[in-house]
């Protein structure tokens, strides 16, 4: 009932709030807040209804006609939580930042459509209700990235478009493999199904991937990455803090689904999906790095945390039956990483909303003068670099205490390796964050207003931040409580398993971490990518001239493949213009079937034919002719005979 | 119910035709309110029939031998039937608005409304003698509505229409003559007719023969080579276009193709054979190239009509699949695309009878001006798009488990197909829906344009919920399929 709820809710209320808005702004508004903390109410009734009655599930049979099942554990109770938490902050800061805007109506119904998809998704009990969810918040999401409607946002909202549609074609086609290799697309009845699959598990593999892609294209996993740093800065802030905080997790969700139900224990899963994490988290955190837009940086960091995950999950296939320390570790920092981006996004939203400008160089020293804010970004900034007593080290530390646990048991140069670019990526977030801390707080920049907020803002950034305050500082109260509850998701059961988290050998992973960061800090950025010059010392961009995927490999490519299939596609289209062209000429001269189109050679030559043949138009006079030819011929050969 | 009955919606339609052709009223408003009640009085009429069916079959007329015209009703017509009876009241309403401005309103809802007759004729055949006869009238009584506007192009264009039309013919009547002489009967019986002991000497010519039929029948469900005339025809007034091309003729191609695959010659005897690969690979390359010529094309309609031509190849490849879940997904996408592309097509004609625009192109920032058309316009083609949990994602699914499920390594490829031609369908729809609604129109348009009035938005709006509806409850529908393609009904 709570299920349905939770999911019906906002989707009807979109409508409502669509076509109120039409009349009155302030009733729009009124309703859409409604809505979120309505929607955060019943998160809240419902996580207490699954801490004290354990799971809740419904299935709506006919629906689609495979059926939809949403089901309610631990991990998709805390999620939806979340996610409505998310929502509602947002939606405060909405109020602010959407002052002036065109288009609200617009926004906010799909805003409120993309609020009922994922919780949908986090709440679907198969696969299949998960790829219905997964396609709508797709598409409901797309409006947010196009809303400004410049050309920017609009080329973002392309290849956003074309990663969604792309790799939820594939996912279809994998779903439809599992389906028929396992009989059921279930969540609670896959890994009963995979253990007694008999086929081949490279079979099931292939048809793992293929419907990971789908989930890897929301979450942002290298090389379907592209999307993130485009959207990120296009979209308006409290949608890009969305975006980052809880659409990525979506994919991150399926992905842990597919990893916990079917692969756990699979050495090949395992390392394909290390794989694609450790360069996710890497490249994103050297795009960062490099980046000079301010949300940009939040988007590849975020791309890059992402990363982090990934291998996390990797380890909780990898590890098999131990894989206890990787689930916590994951949970949390899907936990945080949500909760950090809220409070970033916001504060950059923030300054967006002051100043109109992202760039770095532009915004040196917007926040200043403003202690609030300040302390809610270092807040953010220490806990996703990992700084002991903040929330991102502990979940750092449970993913990195997990590869460690790994290389003792396999010990492989491969896993060192990953080991260390871990701890690298680690490093460069710091410096990263100590860069976008310094520039928007330290620096003076010319002619820069310092930025300011309303009441209602700073309500909601100062919240936000608390609660990551909050599990950062009591991390045996929160965070043990969420792992606790979240952990069975990963198919890990272990319990009582806890973590010194201060001991000295998980310190000094952090701490070489801080150094490298802030080796990093200190030598990259303010050598390489700041540069003195007369107007002051300037933050370089580098990303122009830096290897970008999309626009230097998938897009060439598409228009090649496209070049080629519209060759073919002109040969058949003339191929069947050309039997025609040779019936009418030959068979049915007299009956006007096509008149040619202006602008194609063929067609000319077609028309130019037909009149120099004008004497010959009908087929009879045709035939007598070619006769007469015929014995001309025949007698100009008997003559040279004789 | 009497089963004479079963001749009285073909018959009402032909006389309320007739009524107006011998009347020609003057008023608008009388013409109309002639004209909506009989077809809604026929839709009615072909409801109750299928709803309280009559099980013996009626005896029009009989020549020699088992030669007859009979009637008769079986889950596939119904099918067919209902689709067509629910969508027809709909598609005149829409009509109405849309002749004012064309002309020669009489002559044309005489011929508009014969259709009906003759469509309902096709879906209630009990034989493949009365279907193709039915199947011939359907051609030449539509003829006249394609040449409606009788200017050069339009009368050529109709030509070509005949042509194409009555050449697949020409071909089906080969397979009509040896169903007649290699069965036992020429009656639709689920399974097939073919004599097994005539048949083990002559199975190639047989194989041959489907082929032929299967070619002749698809002119008119416009499978490639022979769809040529689908993207010209739509020249032709958008009710037309809508009502004829996207639903009831190109229809009635595909309803044949599944009568003489599972009815005439049945799977039992084409399935697994070079017959089956030969006419799955012409669907196939139907399905990817009618896709990318969508894409190519910039003409609005032209373009729905590609698309057409592409996701009837996708009922094509369904029968061609030749199980009984192939059947289904076959039966699903015949009636969910109705739906959908009827609604796109109304859509398109709103845009082009407003603005007089024609091209892709010029269609910028429209969205704000004519929000009802487009919202339409952008549910109706997200779902043929196949966007879960719209009306295209479940025909898709089912076709996609038929394929699968068939175990023939060629369904897996027209699989394939289907997933790529999803892809293109997203391009050429989604490429609409965002010039429309993201992109700020041209700053020389300052021109003031509007949704239609009411006769022209209620349609559309109906069938837009309709796509919504039909996927997210889709269970009943799928269920009767189902026991369709296990002969149950």
């Amino acid at each position: 009932m709570i299920l349905a709820l939770l999911i019906i809710l906002p989707a009807v209320l979109a409508l409502t709030c669509y076509i109120i808005g039409q009349r009155s702004v302030a009733l729009r508004k009124l309703i859409y807040n409604f809505t979120l903390f309505a929607e955060l109410a019943l998160s809240v009734v419902l996580l207490i209804d699954v801490l004290s009655n354990g799971k809740a599930e419904v299935f709506l049979p006919k629906i689609c006609s495979m059926g939809v099942g949403f089901e309610a554990d631990g991990f998709r109770a805390i999620y939806v939580l979340i996610a409505a938490f998310m929502w509602a902050m947002t939606g405060l800061f909405s109020n602010e930042y959407f002052d002036g805007h065109h288009n609200l109506n617009r926004y906010f119904m799909f805003n409120l459509f993309t609020l009922s998809a994922t919780a949908g998704l986090f709440l679907s009990s198969d696969l299949f209700t998960a790829l219905i969810f997964l396609e709508l918040l797709s598409f409901t999401s797309y409006v947010w990235v196009v809303q400004e409607e410049s050309n920017e946002a609009l080329n973002a909202g392309d290849t956003y478009l074309a990663v969604s549609v792309i790799g939820g074609m594939v996912s279809l086609l994998g779903l439809f493999l599992l389906y028929t290799q396992l009989g059921t697309l279930k969540i609670a009845e896959l890994s009963s199904a995979a253990a007694s699959y008999g086929g081949s598990k490279a079979s099931l593999l292939v048809s793992g991937i293929l419907t990971a892609v789908g989930f890897f294209a929301k979450a942002g996993v290298y090389p379907l990455h592209i999307w993130l740093p485009k959207a990120h800065p296009v979209a308006p802030a409290p949608a890009s803090a969305l975006l980052s905080g809880i659409l990525t997790k979506a994919g991150v969700f399926g992905t842990a689904v597919l990893t916990a139900q079917i692969f756990v224990g699979d050495k090949k899963w395992g390392y394909v999906i290390l794989t694609l994490g450790v360069i996710t988290m890497v490249l994103g955190a050297l795009l960062a790095l490099i980046s000079v837009d301010l949300k940009r940086t939040l988007a590849c960091s975020s791309m890059s945390q992402i990363g982090f995950i990934t291998v996390g999950i990797a380890m909780t296939a990898l590890l098999d039956a131990d894989n206890t320390l990787a689930a916590r570790g994951v949970s949390l920092h899907m936990v945080n990483h949500s909760l950090i981006k809220l409070v970033l996004f916001m504060i950059a939203g923030v300054v967006f909303m002051n100043l109109h400008k992202l760039n770095l160089n532009d915004i040196r020293g917007a926040g200043k003068k403003n202690p609030l804010l300040m302390i809610c970004f270092l807040i953010g900034g220490l806990s996703i670099s990992g700084v002991p007593f903040f929330s991102g080290y502990l979940s750092k530390t449970l993913i990195h205490e997990s590869i460690v646990e790994y290389y003792a048991m396999n010990p492989s140069l491969a896993i060192k390796a990953a080991e260390w670019l871990f701890i690298i990526s680690g490093g460069l977030t710091f410096a990263y964050m100590t860069k976008l801390f310094v520039c928007l707080f330290i620096e003076n920049g010319e002619g820069v207003k310092p930025v300011s907020l309303n009441k209602l803002s700073k309500f909601a950034i100062g919240i936000s931040s608390a609660v990551l305050f909050a599990l950062g500082i009591f991390p045996n109260f929160f965070a043990d409580g969420i792992a606790d509850r979240m952990q069975g998701f990963f198919s890990a059961y272990a319990e009582n398993v806890t973590v010194d988290c201060f001991s000295f050998e998980n310190l000094r992973g952090a701490l070489i971490s801080l150094v490298i960061g802030a080796l990093a800090y200190m030598f990259a950025v303010r050598k390489i990518l700041m540069k003195t010059s007369s107007r002051g010392t300037e933050y370089v961009d580098y990303t122009s001239k830096c290897f970008d995927l999309d626009t230097m490999l998938y897009r060439p490519l598409i228009n090649i493949i496209v070049g080629i299939i519209g060759m073919a596609l002109n040969l058949a289209n003339s191929l069947v213009d050309t039997v025609s062209a040779l019936v009418r000429m030959s068979a049915l001269k007299s009956l006007p079937l096509s008149s040619p189109k202006k602008h194609s050679k063929f067609s000319q030559w077609r028309k130019s034919m037909s009149k120099e043949n004008m004497i010959l138009s009908s087929s009879l006079s045709y035939g007598l002719v070619a006769c007469g030819f015929g014995i001309i011929l025949m007698l100009i050969f008997l003559l040279a005979r004789a | 119910m009497p089963s004479y009955l079963l001749l009285l919606p073909i018959i009402l339609p032909m006389l309320s035709g007739i009524i107006l052709f011998v009347t020609r009223p003057k008023s608008s408003r009388a013409r109309e309110v002639f004209v909506e009640l009989s077809v809604i009085i026929n839709s009615a009429v072909v409801l109750m029939l299928l709803l309280n069916r009559p099980q013996e079959s009626f005896e029009i007329v009989r020549f020699v031998g088992n030669l007859t015209l009979s009637l008769r009703i079986d889950g596939m017509s119904s099918v067919f039937a209902g689709l067509v009876a629910i969508l027809w009241p709909f598609a005149t309403l829409y009509a109405f608005g849309y002749m004012k401005k064309v002309g020669g309103e009489n002559r044309f809802f005489a011929f508009y409304t014969m259709t009906f007759g003759v469509t309902v004729g096709i879906a209630f055949s009990a034989n493949l003698l009365t279907m193709y006869l039915f199947y011939e009238m359907l051609t030449l009584i539509t003829t006249p509505l394609v040449a409606h506007e009788m200017t050069k192009e339009s009368i050529r264009v109709a030509l070509k229409y005949l042509c194409y039309s009555i050449g697949g013919a020409a071909l089906a009547f080969i397979g009509l003559v040896f169903i007649i002489m290699l069965g036992n009967t020429n009656d639709f019986i689920f399974g097939g007719v073919l004599d097994m002991t005539e048949l083990a000497s002559r199975k190639n010519l047989v194989l041959f023969t489907y082929v032929v039929a299967f070619c002749g029948f698809s002119a008119k469900a416009a499978m490639f080579p022979l769809h040529k005339w689908l993207p010209e025809a739509s020249i032709a007034p958008t009710p037309v276009t809508a009502l004829l091309h996207a639903v009831a003729v190109v229809n009635s191609g595909a309803f044949a193709i599944m009568r003489i695959t599972y009815y005439s010659f049945g799977t039992s005897v084409i399935s697994g054979t070079w017959a089956q690969a030969v006419v799955m690979v012409l669907t196939i390359i139907t399905i990817i190239y009618g896709s990318a010529m969508a894409v190519k094309e910039q003409h609005l309609k032209r373009r729905l009509a590609y698309s057409t031509v592409a996701n009837l190849s996708y009922v094509l490849f369904g029968a061609a699949v030749m199980t009984p879940l192939g059947f289904v997904g076959a039966l699903t996408h015949m009636c969910f695309h109705g739906v959908m592309k009827i609604c796109l097509f109304f859509c398109a004609g709103n845009i082009m009878e407003q603005t007089e625009k024609n091209y892709v192109f010029e269609l910028d920032g429209l969205a704000k001006k004519m929000p009802v058309t487009f919202a339409c316009f952008a549910v109706s083609g997200l779902a043929l798009v196949g966007v879960p949990p719209l009306a295209g994602f479940i025909s898709k699914w089912n076709l996609g488990t038929a394929a699968l499920d068939s175990g023939n390594p060629l369904a897996a490829i027209g699989f394939g197909a289907i997933l790529i031609s999803a892809f293109l369908t997203a391009i050429y729809i989604i490429t609409i829906v965002i010039r429309a609604y993201f992109v700020s129109p041209q700053p020389d348009d300052g021109a003031k344009y509007c949704d239609p009035k009411f006769s022209m938005t209620f349609p559309i709006a109906v069938f837009a919920a309709g796509s919504i509806l039909c996927g997210v409850f889709s269970g009943p529908f799928v269920m009767v399929f189902e026991r369709i393609a296990g002969g149950l009904f």
